[in-house]
């Protein structure tokens, strides 16, 4: 492993650090901090309580804003932790005692019995279709089944199996032990003990999650009472094409498609009487999501959100709201419903409710959903306990504005849902975030305890005839019940060039993989065909038995008779007919197979950083702490950004403060390099090796870089309304702020304010919500009134989107007398002056009358805008913008802090609107990000990339404008395209889309493909 | 370039009627570019041909062929021993291709495949649009870089016509008004005072009407 990357203190007599990490939770914050650590250089022991990683992101149907498959977009995340060589996946167990301080932790981990020896498990799922014993399935939230022995669904990582021993017959009564006698490889131990493991590590993430808040505390709601009153979670089951029902929306009383939905908000969330006071934040848009989906769904059916204020905050979500509202028809109602009653014959559900204008209503449903809150997982309080972390109030890890990953104890680290209730990208950002955290504690031992796996040299098979070697997968019963194998293994040896066939019971057993070691040795094979399962899971695995074997890994195909033929087939003539031809047709792909030289590119383990506001200050200092240097880019004389207009934050920190203390911590790093008064003017290179030109006032610079990191963040909207620059008493938020902290005497004779929201937010220009803004306004307002407790205070907002922990400041606001008075944007509030004097016309909705109020101040919650340099930075750096102007991540679920573009990352408000506590989590995930990069001597480029002839190509620029990554570029001095192996993603879309076939993916070359095609018309001759 | 746009199936095979083998002859320039005839859509059609072919039980074998460009003669020739063992060449080059092949392979029937529409420019992927009239006497200067001739579909000179509204011909209104375009354009130049100068009466003998064109360069002649 490299030594690239050491903060090298060598400090004799300090007892070393450990360079591992135990990361408690399975879910997708804790796979993430996993994947980032290992990728890193560093040990993961990653401590699940469940048996299988996943967690909640696991269970849900869709995703939003976008809509992608939820389980689709985590299924690649499981299985990469799950072979991840340095990641130690230690399920159903629980952490029992941490000792020592940070840097040297050991933990004392209680692994239950699993009841399965998985050194010889294969995860055939036999003994879970044999077994009697049907109990609630926690993973179907409790409205599906699953089995005394079970997996808890069928993508999870381990893909085997545990004994639920409070259910299963041979514990409970001492009966049975079917699975025990179906188990074809004798992995059931019913003598299996618990026992304890002790892990030495240098740091400790803890990732317990979130529960959902139990809905019986709103028993006015009926849920248990009544069938068809569900909770949020259990919909997502329903939706689910995985789930009990196959995707069908039932409702439980009678199976029937529900045509009238309701959804009731708040459930357990902004509600003292059940203990919760605090928004959850994701509610609003997951029953937005589950309103459009099932509107997707069925054609006509009707859904209703009940709701507070809708909280669309995030990127992309206003838009999401309003095509919900607009074109799936979701009707929105402001009103929380009070009772919710069943009628006796029909089930219907009738919901009442107090309607915007004040009127009491009733109205019936066919299924009524509950939108449950968010809590601190069960078990997280006996966590932080055994931790010595300290919780709030609401049972939260406690943490702060400007370190918000790090706990009350040193080298122990929080992420996601046990900070604060929030969605997935948020939780992926904290994820890294904590991961970079732990990396600055242990990075000088980075590389020391992974492991690193080594090869024979590859034999050279040019000009070899080709010689097959067929391997048939019996898979225990799950193949063989179906298929001849032993016929197919007859029909694979007459087929041309085939050297050598065999069947194995599982052909992914680790003796398999001796035999077929054995067999490329013994019979000089050249390809290797596995007919079996999916290559999506098992490819990798059979691949470096090749590697093993000193074959490249691209000599091999595999034929799905599994999924394709006995899962899917009943009748055996036909299935092994088929399983045939899949033979026939990967020995024929196998002949025209080639081997790829993939080849190393160095990587400069240097960093660009573009911005020197707070995201990216503190990504280069997380780097540095990593032992990375960087070059810090700002664009302006001064570091600090937008930071330097903050005074104060919600949580009572001084920003001030901290803005210094952190750019003395910027000046005095070694490890970075500030550039001021300077921009980037060239650009170009590929990840591990990126090239750009640093202009200052009187140079410019040449700079390398492995990585970039894009921080450069975002503009204050600069109002044309409401008489903003025409009166001197009309301030957005910052200049207020600024007058609070700086000159408060001039502010205590303000009796009246008026505070405007959403200018700039949430209209035509800018369809986004600016997310700080509300927060922003609870807190100046706070402000005003300690200076002033007389002070009248009036906000006129849309919807107030105070989540998460904000929302007890905004109860705090009303509490002081802070009136909150919402306007409808159609009749948006009018400020006027005559003779110096403001004067301001309003709607209030909630009591249907226009106010008029004479305020001494107006104060305009101006909206956040893209930075005005992302345009030409953007197409400089070749990354994308999103629709509002602000860049454009990989993805917005799970990978909110890459650019599609390899190597170059993203943080900060150049993302999108977000609060200090946001950013520095996400400068510190973007530094984690590109860390795992830099820690890597040289990256291995090619494999299945696309290549272009230039002899053939045309120039059109086709594949220039079809790529998604922006890779091919067109070179003058060869007249023809050029495809950087270092940064193709290998999608093919461009060999697609070629119009003079110049361009082939390697590995998928059209006549390897065709010769599988051509051969499947052929009729097998058996 | 020259755009052009593959013929319906069932128009090429009609043409294709009683000829048992056929080369399917691509053209890697212009024609490549606008996707109607470079090698892959050589090898869709080819394709398209013999699917079509097995499907109503008729014998065709097509060959499957493409040269850098059909209107010259260095490119054309070397295939001859092909074309030889070929019944008819499908030509998927534009309107000179087909007609240069024919001129070469003087005994075989060379078909086209493809409609030539227009000179013009690839917009974004999938989308072209004409720019050139090819009216052989270029007055771009005089309009702001747009083309009266080949942008009105009156190809007026002097402004447009009473068809035109809120920038858009008469003809359709996913068509811009040709001169609208030239106005804004040279308003954004600040010339507009140019336009008020009238461009006389078009000689069209330099376009169409005056016969097939010929260019003979005495200078670079061989």
């Amino acid at each position: 492993m490299s030594s690239k990357g050491n903060a090298g203190n060598g400090d004799v007599g300090v007892s070393r650090k450990v360079g591992a990490v135990m990361v408690v939770g399975g879910g997708i914050g804790a796979m993430q901090a996993s994947l980032d650590l290992a990728n890193a250089g560093f040990k993961v022991y990653l401590v699940e309580r469940t048996p299988s990683i996943g967690g909640r992101m696991a269970q849900l149907d869709k995703t939003f804003p976008t809509n992608d498959c939820s389980m689709c977009t985590i299924s690649p995340k499981l299985v990469e932790c799950g072979k991840h060589l340095n990641i130690d996946l230690i399920t159903y167990s629980e952490v029992q005692s941490i000792e020592g301080t940070a840097g040297n932790f050991t933990a004392k981990v209680l692994c239950k019995a699993k009841s399965v020896d998985y050194s010889k498990c294969t995860g055939c799922g036999l003994c879970q279709e044999k077994c009697p014993t049907k109990v609630d399935s926690e993973f179907e939230a409790g409205i599906g089944k699953r089995k005394a022995i079970y997996v808890p669904y069928p993508q999870a990582v381990p893909n085997k199996p545990v004994i639920d021993r409070e259910h299963c017959m041979k514990f409970t009564k001492n009966k049975c032990g079917v699975c025990q006698k179906k188990c074809p490889t004798g992995a059931i131990n019913y003598e299996d003990q618990d026992k304890i493991i002790e892990l030495k590590v240098g740091a400790i993430i803890l990732a317990p999650g979130y529960d959902p808040v139990d809905p019986k505390l709103r028993p006015e709601y009926g849920f248990g009472r009544y069938k068809n009153v569900v909770t949020s979670l259990q919909y997502e089951r329903l939706l689910s094409a995985s789930g009990p029902t196959q995707g069908h929306i039932q409702r439980p009383s009678d199976q029937k498609a529900p045509h009238k939905i309701a959804w009731i908000q708040c459930v357990g969330s902004r509600d003292a009487q059940c203990g919760n006071e605090y928004c959850s934040s994701v509610c609003c848009m997951y029953a937005t999501k589950e309103a459009i989906m099932t509107a997707e769904h069925e054609k006509g059916v009707a859904c209703s959100i009940f709701f507070n204020d809708i909280r669309a905050f995030g990127k992309g979500f206003e838009r999401y709201y309003i095509g919900a509202e607009k074109d799936s028809g979701v009707k929105y109602i402001r009103g929380i419903v009070s009772t919710v009653r069943e009628m006796q014959r029909t089930k219907n559900l009738l919901a009442r409710y107090v309607s915007d204008d004040g009127e009491i209503k009733e109205e019936e449903f066919q299924l009524v959903i509950l939108s449950v809150g968010l809590r601190p997982s069960k078990g997280s309080k006996e966590l932080a306990e055994l931790a010595g972390i300290k919780l709030d109030s609401h049972g939260y890890a406690l943490t702060s504005t400007f370190r918000p990953n790090e706990t009350t104890r040193a080298g122990v680290f929080a992420l996601g849902a046990f900070l604060a209730p929030m969605d997935i990208p948020e939780t992926v950002m904290t994820a890294s975030s904590a991961a970079a955290a732990a990396a600055e504690l242990v990075s000088e031992e980075r590389g020391s305890l992974v492991a690193q796996k080594e090869y024979p040299s590859e034999r050279d098979i040019m000009g070899q005839k080709p010689r097959v070697g067929v391997f048939v997968c019996r898979c225990g019963t799950n193949i063989a019940r179906v298929v001849d194998v032993q016929k197919v293994v007859e029909y694979a040896k007459t087929l041309p060039h085939v050297e050598f066939a065999t069947e194995s019971l599982f052909t992914c057993s680790t003796d398999s993989q001796k035999t077929i070691s054995k067999a490329i040795e013994e019979h000089n094979l050249n390809r290797v065909i596995v007919a079996a399962c999916t290559p999506a899971t098992h490819e990798p695995l059979f691949q470096d038995t090749l590697k093993e074997a000193g074959l490249n890994k691209f000599l091999f195909e595999m034929a799905n008779i599994r999924n394709q033929c006995s899962w899917v087939h009943e009748d055996p003539v036909m299935a092994t007919e088929k399983s045939k031809d899949l033979v026939r047709m990967a020995v024929a792909r196998a002949l025209k197979l080639e081997p790829i030289k993939q080849l190393q590119s160095p990587v400069t383990a240097k960093a660009l950083v573009i911005g020197g506001g707070l995201s990216g200050m503190t990504a280069a200092l997380s780097l540095a702490r990593q032992g990375f240097e960087s070059y810090l880019v700002e664009r302006s004389p001064k570091l600090g950004g937008y930071l330097n207009r903050l005074q104060y934050t919600l949580e009572g920190d001084n920003t001030q403060e901290w803005l210094k203390k952190l750019v003395g911590e910027v000046e005095k790093e070694k490890r970075i390099k500030v550039f001021t008064d300077a921009e980037v003017t060239e650009f170009s290179g590929h990840v591990g090796n990126f090239h750009a030109a640093v202009k200052t006032a009187n140079k410019t610079e040449k700079v390398d870089a492995g990585a970039v990191i894009v921080a450069t963040g975002a503009q204050e909207y600069q109002p044309t309304e409401y008489l903003y620059g025409k009166s001197p008493n009309v301030l957005t938020q910052l200049e207020l702020e600024e007058k609070i902290a700086k000159e408060p005497e001039a502010l205590r004779n303000a009796n009246t304010v008026v505070m405007i929201q959403c200018v700039g937010s949430r209209d035509d220009e800018h369809m986004y919500c600016s997310r700080v803004c509300c927060g922003q306004a609870v807190k100046n307002a706070l402000r005003l009134k300690e200076l002033n407790p007389a002070a009248k205070i009036f906000v006129l907002h849309r919807d107030i989107r105070t989540y998460a922990s904000k929302e007890l400041a905004y109860k705090k606001a009303r509490e002081k007398g802070v009136l909150f008075l919402r306007y409808n944007p159609e009749h948006k509030p009018e400020v006027a002056q005559t003779n110096g004097k403001l004067s301001v016309r309003a709607q209030d909705v909630s009591i249907g009358a226009i106010i008029d109020i004479k305020p001494d101040i107006v104060v305009l919650s101006a909206g956040i805008k893209p930075h005005e340099t992302n345009p030409t930075l953007g197409s400089l750096l070749k990354v994308p913008l999103d629709r509002d102007g602000f860049y454009l991540e990989a993805h917005l679920k799970l990978r909110p802090l890459d650019f599609s573009s390899e190597g170059i990352f993203l943080c900060g408000l150049a993302h999108s609107p977000k609060y200090i506590e946001e950013s520095v989590a996400q400068a510190r995930g973007a530094a984690s990000r590109a860390a795992s990069l830099l820690s890597k001597d040289f990256l291995t480029v090619g494999g299945v990339i696309s290549v272009v002839n230039p002899e053939k190509c045309v120039a059109c620029l086709t594949c220039v404008r079809v790529c998604p990554y922006g890779v091919p570029a067109f070179k003058d001095e060869e007249g023809a395209v050029y495809i950087e192996p270092a940064s193709c993603q290998g999608c093919g879309i461009c060999a697609g889309a070629c119009p003079n076939k110049a361009i082939e993916v390697q590995h998928y070359k059209d006549r390897q493909v065709v010769a599988k095609c051509k051969v499947l018309c052929e009729v097998s001759k058996t | 370039m020259i755009v052009g746009e593959r013929k319906p199936l069932s128009e090429i095979q009609e043409m294709l009627k009683g000829y048992k083998k056929v080369m399917v002859l691509g053209c890697r320039t212009c024609v490549a570019v606008c996707m109607a005839g470079g090698d892959k859509e050589v090898e869709l059609l080819g394709s398209l041909l013999r699917i079509a072919a097995t499907k109503d039980g008729s014998r065709l074998e097509v060959v499957e062929d493409a040269v850098e460009r059909q209107c010259d003669r260095e490119y054309i020739e070397p295939i001859r021993e092909k074309v030889a063992a070929c019944d008819a060449v499908l030509s998927m080059a534009c309107g000179c291709g087909v007609q240069f092949m024919a001129e070469l392979y003087a005994d075989k029937p060379v078909l086209p495949a493809i409609n030539t529409n227009f000179i013009g420019v690839t917009e974004s992927t999938g989308v072209w649009t004409e720019r050139c009239g090819q009216c052989g006497n270029c007055v771009l200067h005089l309009t702001g870089g747009i083309c009266p001739i080949a942008r009105c579909s009156k190809s007026l000179l002097n402004g447009p016509c009473g068809g035109s509204q809120n920038g858009k011909c008469e003809i359709s209104p996913d068509v811009d008004c040709g001169w609208q375009l030239i106005y804004n354009r040279m308003k954004q130049l600040g010339q507009l005072e140019k336009l008020a100068e009238v461009i006389p009466a078009k000689d069209w003998t330099t376009s169409r009407d005056g016969g097939p064109r010929k260019i003979v360069r005495e200078d670079v002649k061989i």
